[in-house]
Order: structure tokens, then C-alpha cells, then sequence
């Protein structure tokens, strides 16, 4: 990739683990390793927001997706400012004021320890495996690009994640978010510049040329459960599910607890409700000009070079005669890009999208072709969108700035890896070592027992993402068993604002959303995920509404001494 | 600091303000992507 790139990377890693350590001098209590003394600004709690929620598969995947599918991705977005202003005027006060380290410890005080123990438990399970499997994205990808083994991969961004959030902590955490937020966005518009200066044809053009194929599609009003973006699904369906992540994981309640005070804690989350969709807008954009860009220069017909190095290997001449095929291919297209292009006047253009979309569906036929020759030779799916980005940037862009995409990338993949090891270990040490081994120890002992935890949940994390990589439906899995009890956790935290509610109602109705939403899942498999967040949310709030309805048989016995 | 207790008005009204800005925000987002999708998007 060349030197100076690399040193670029190297540089970067070392100034974030520099940067981190230093961050540990005055971290001498717990409240300030996992909580920054409540002391942060607004801004940078909000830049922490986002980067937190900004990960690898975002700046990899998520480009790539746009290149493959356009940017009708970015209606799942169009809750998250809705949810921020909801937060913002219930959950935030109450969770900031009540001065708690987690968001599991303020359900203790509203109801009782079994629902506390019970939702941070689940927290730490859905967590710590999906810490693995944001390693394991960019990790894979890093693998197959630059020849590294997986667990060199793991390691180059896993190690120097969990030193710097193990010794600098929540603080470190949320230093080192604002600098990726300003890499990650700095890098991201370098790429759109370099786009439409290497683009061989004028900006209204390559916009008429990705709207050709559908891909400037934003907006999708077709009511339907079944597909995951369309506008309904996005407002609805995202609306709850933003609701969720952002008011009762751990990973970003413990961002907004940081803030100086209640007003700060919401204008972060109002910072994220701000850029949002135009951010995501623009990760997207960019791979729609990628996609663009490749009209008028040859892409491989794989963009992983793996899979592309293991095909050759095992049917290579078949392999190369579908490598004419797609010359040709493109060849054709291109003339009917630039025809695109040039033509004025309605009906020409329209003549024009006619052929360019006859020509671009040769050119699919012909991946689709090579990509289940990938299946055939490999055993798996290909998840070749994910390479496209990687080597456009590696391919194409200048030296120097490839050095900088990969250091957003890394950046990226940190930001959210560390908050979420800094939130496991406050909920390891605060939900279930004070509260049920060891409440009565120093603010020293538990400050050693969050940097090992740190430590511990790192590792794992770590070990789950060499294996998760090599079960590449574990991804799936572990999204698919969150969807299953995020909207559910929604559910108990929406009760402990209804004075009625009791914590019978909290514990069983929990369940109860829980069994409803793997009960939809089973047997109407169609309904997408979206909707789960909304399904358990209600029926947690109904089931628990009408069990704390009712007359209690015997008086509760007292709970022990909640810390 | 009572969990249910209101922020200062200085923060309601800083609030309120900063709400305005997103939901300004937002409609211009959202806008531009329809002016996309309308503009080149047929």
C-alpha cells in the first residue's frame, strides 16, 4: 500500500494509545473511570454518541452497499431523530438525575434486583458477542486486502483498543471518539472530492447515471412488515429501535451520563439527532459515486482478492473466459454511460437510461455468475460488497489519503469497540460485582476490578472475532438475538415512567416480550427485524401494565441494600 | 437532583431552541434527498 501510508496508520494507532494512557493521569475512582466525574462537554459527549454508533461496517459495508443498492439505506435513519427528542424529554432527565453508573442500576431503585440483574445480564451476553463481531468486520477485510492472518488482523485493532480504554477510561474512551469522529468525516469528504475530480464526466451527469439504475431512490412509501427500508419501517420500526439502543444499552446511556448535567446530556444526543441522516446520506453518496466512478474504469470482476486468488486456483480457465465476457461487458456499458452522459433533451436521455440499464444488467449477470462461482469453490456466500470500498480506496485514491481511509476505518472500528468494553466493564463491576460479591469493597478494589474486567471483556472479544469470522452467519445470529430483547428492555424502561407500574409487571412482562417477539420470529419469519423493537416494547408495557393492575397477594419482602 | 426534577428554564429554552434547529435540519436533509431522487432519480 506504500510506505507513507503506512506510516500514516502507524502514527495514528500510536498517537491514539499515547493519547489514552495520558488520559489516565487524575482517574482515581471509580466515578471517573467510568464516568468522567459527570465532567464532559456537551460536544464532545455527542461526538462520542456518533462515533460510538459509527463503526467499521458503516465506512466499509455501508459504502459498499451504496455502490450495490443506492441509498435507500438511509430511511432506516429516519426514527433516530424522533427517539432523540423523546429521549431527550423523558429517559435522559431521569437516568442523568438519578446519578447512577449504569442504566440497569436506575431499574433496582424503580423496581427490584431481579429485573436489574436480569437486563444487565442480558446486556453482557448480546454485548460481549457483538464486541467480536465488530472486530471481525474490518478485521476479515483487512485479512483478505492486505495478506494478514485473521488473528494479526484482530489483533492490530483489537490490542491497542483494549490498552487504551483498560488504562485511560470512559475518559480516554471519549477523547479518542472526538479525534475518529473528525478522521472519519475528514476522510470521508476527501473521498467525494477526489471522486468528482477523477470523474471523467460533470457532477449532474454521474447523478444521472446512479439515478438511471434506481439508486438515488431515498424514499420508499410502500407499507409493508417485510422489507427492512422503506420510509415506514425507517420512521416507525427505527424510531423504536433508536429508542432502545440509545435510552437502555449500556454502550450509550454510559456516553450521555458523562455529561457536566442534564441540558449537556441531552444537547449530545440532540448533536446525533443533527447529523445523522445527513451523515449517513454521505457514506452512502460515496459509494454511489463509487459506483459511478467505475462506469468509466474497469472494477475486477471480484473485489476480494482472496476469493478472486481462490477461484483462479481451482477454475481458472472458466474463471478467465468470465473475465472476457465482463470486459466486453463493460466495454458496452461504458459507451452507454457516456451516451448517458452527453444526451440532451428528454427523449434522448430517456432512449439513453433505456440502453445504460440493458447494458448494466449484462454486467450484473455476469458478477452474479462469478460470485456463485465463489460459493461453488469456497463453500460460502460471498460477501464481496464489502471489499469494494477497500479497493477503490487502496486502487484508486492518491497516496497518503488511502493511508488516512485506513486509519478512519481503524478509527472507526475502535470508537465503537471501546465504548462498548468500557460499558461492559461498568456493568460488570457496578450491576454484578458491587451489587451481589463484593458492596462493601474501596473505590480502589473496584477501580482494579474494571481495568481487569476491561481487560477481560477485550480479550474475549478478541477470541469471539477469530471465530466469528469463520462462522459468518454468527453475525446474523447475534443481530437477530438482540433484536429479540432490545424492544422488550424498551418495553421496562417505558413502565418505570408509568407511577402504576410494578415490578411484577416489569420482571413478567419482560419475559412475556421477549416469548412474544421470538414467538414472531418462529412463526411469521417474514416480519423484519425492525418491527421486533416495537412488538416487544408493547407488549412488555401491556403484559406489565395489566400485572401491576392487579391486587397484590402478599406484601413484597425488603429488598437488601441496593449500591 | 430529584431523577424527575426539570432541568433550569435556561436549558428548557436551550432546549427548545436546539429542537427547533434539528427539526430544521432534518427538513432540509430530507428535502435534498427528495430533490435527489426527483431530479435524477427517474
Amino acid at each position: 500500500m506504500g510506505t507513507l501510508n503506512w506510516i500514516i496508520v502507524l502514527g495514528y494507532l500510536t498517537y491514539v494509545v499515547v493519547d489514552g494512557v495520558r488520559r489516565a493521569k487524575g482517574t482515581k475512582e471509580i466515578e471517573g473511570y467510568f464516568l468522567a466525574n459527570r465532567s464532559l462537554p456537551w460536544w464532545a459527549v455527542g461526538l462520542s454518541v456518533m462515533a460510538t454508533q459509527l463503526s467499521a461496517v458503516t465506512m466499509i459495508g455501508t459504502t459498499g452497499q451504496g455502490a450495490t443498492d443506492g441509498i435507500r439505506f438511509v430511511q432506516f435513519y429516519f426514527g433516530l431523530p424522533i427517539a432523540m427528542v423523546i429521549l431527550g424529554v423523558t429517559l435522559v432527565p431521569f437516568l442523568h438525575g438519578a446519578k447512577v453508573f449504569t442504566a440497569y442500576e436506575y431499574l433496582e431503585r424503580r423496581f427490584d434486583a431481579k429485573t436489574r440483574s436480569l437486563t444487565a445480564f442480558l446486556f453482557l451476553i448480546l454485548r460481549s458477542l457483538s464486541c467480536g463481531t465488530i472486530i471481525a468486520a474490518p478485521a476479515v477485510v483487512f485479512s483478505a486486502i492486505f495478506h494478514w492472518s485473521l488473528p494479526v488482523s484482530v489483533a492490530i485493532i483489537g490490542i491497542p483498543t483494549v490498552i487504551y480504554t483498560m488504562i485511560g477510561g470512559v475518559q480516554a474512551v471519549t477523547w479518542a471518539d472526538v479525534k475518529q469522529m473528525v478522521i472519519i468525516v475528514g476522510a470521508l469528504v476527501a473521498v467525494v472530492v477526489v471522486l468528482f475530480v477523477k470523474m471523467p464526466v460533470h457532477p449532474g451527469a454521474a447523478l444521472h447515471i446512479a439515478g438511471a439504475t434506481g439508486r438515488l431512490k431515498a424514499f420508499d412509501f410502500h407499507f409493508t412488515l417485510k422489507e427492512d427500508y422503506t420510509f415506514w419501517s425507517g420512521i416507525i420500526g427505527g424510531t423504536f429501535l433508536m429508542l432502545s439502543y440509545f435510552g437502555t444499552d449500556q454502550s450509550q446511556v454510559q456516553r450521555y451520563l458523562t455529561a457536566r448535567s442534564v441540558d449537556e446530556a441531552r444537547s449530545s444526543l440532540l448533536m446525533s439527532a443533527y447529523w445523522k441522516i445527513p451523515l449517513q446520506a454521505l457514506v452512502l453518496l460515496v459509494g454511489v459515486l463509487v459506483f459511478v466512478f467505475y462506469q468509466f474504469k474497469a472494477p475486477p470482476l471480484l473485489y476480494n482478492p482472496a476469493q478472486e486468488a481462490q477461484v483462479e486456483a481451482a477454475r481458472g480457465p472458466q474463471y478467465h473466459a468470465l473475465q472476457q465476457r465482463y470486459a466486453q461487458a463493460f466495454a458496452a456499458r461504458e459507451a452507454a454511460a457516456r451516451t448517458l452522459a452527453d444526451a440532451e433533451g428528454p427523449r434522448a436521455k430517456s432512449e439513453a437510461k433505456a440502453v445504460f440499464r440493458d447494458r448494466e444488467a449484462d454486467v450484473d449477470t455476469i458478477r452474479s455468475d462469478a460470485l456463485a462461482m465463489v460459493t461453488q469453490v469456497t463453500g460460502d456466500a460471498s460477501k464481496d460488497v464489502n471489499y469494494i470500498m477497500p479497493r477503490f480506496v487502496i486502487d484508486q485514491l492518491p497516496v497518503g489519503l488511502s493511508g488516512i481511509f485506513i486509519a478512519a476505518v481503524m478509527a472507526a472500528a475502535m470508537s465503537s469497540i471501546a465504548a462498548e468494553l468500557n460499558s461492559l466493564s461498568t456493568t460488570s463491576v457496578i450491576d454484578l460485582y458491587r451489587r451481589w460479591i463484593r458492596p462493601e469493597a474501596s473505590d480502589k478494589h473496584f477501580l482494579t476490578v474494571g481495568k481487569i474486567a476491561t481487560a477481560f471483556w477485550g480479550l474475549l472479544a478478541c477470541f469471539v472475532a477469530t471465530y466469528a469470522a469463520r462462522l459468518g452467519s454468527l453475525i446474523e445470529v447475534v443481530n437477530l438475538f438482540g433484536s429479540f430483547f432490545y424492544g422488550s428492555i424498551l418495553g421496562v424502561f417505558l413502565l418505570a415512567m408509568i407511577k402504576r407500574a410494578r415490578p411484577v409487571g416489569a420482571f413478567f412482562g419482560l419475559i412475556a416480550g421477549m416469548a412474544a417477539v421470538a414467538g414472531v420470529a418462529y412463526f411469521e419469519p417474514e416480519v423484519t427485524f425492525l418491527w421486533y423493537n416495537v412488538i416487544g416494547a408493547l407488549v412488555v408495557v401491556g403484559v406489565g401494565m395489566a400485572l401491576s393492575l392487579l391486587p397484590p397477594r402478599t406484601s413484597a419482602s425488603p429488598q437488601p441494600s441496593a449500591r | 437532583m430529584d431523577p424527575s426534577e426539570d432541568p433550569a428554564p435556561d436549558g428548557r429554552r436551550t432546549f427548545r431552541r436546539t429542537l427547533l434547529r434539528v427539526m430544521i435540519v432534518q427538513v432540509v436533509a430530507l428535502a435534498l434527498l427528495w430533490l435527489l431522487q426527483a431530479r435524477f432519480g427517474g
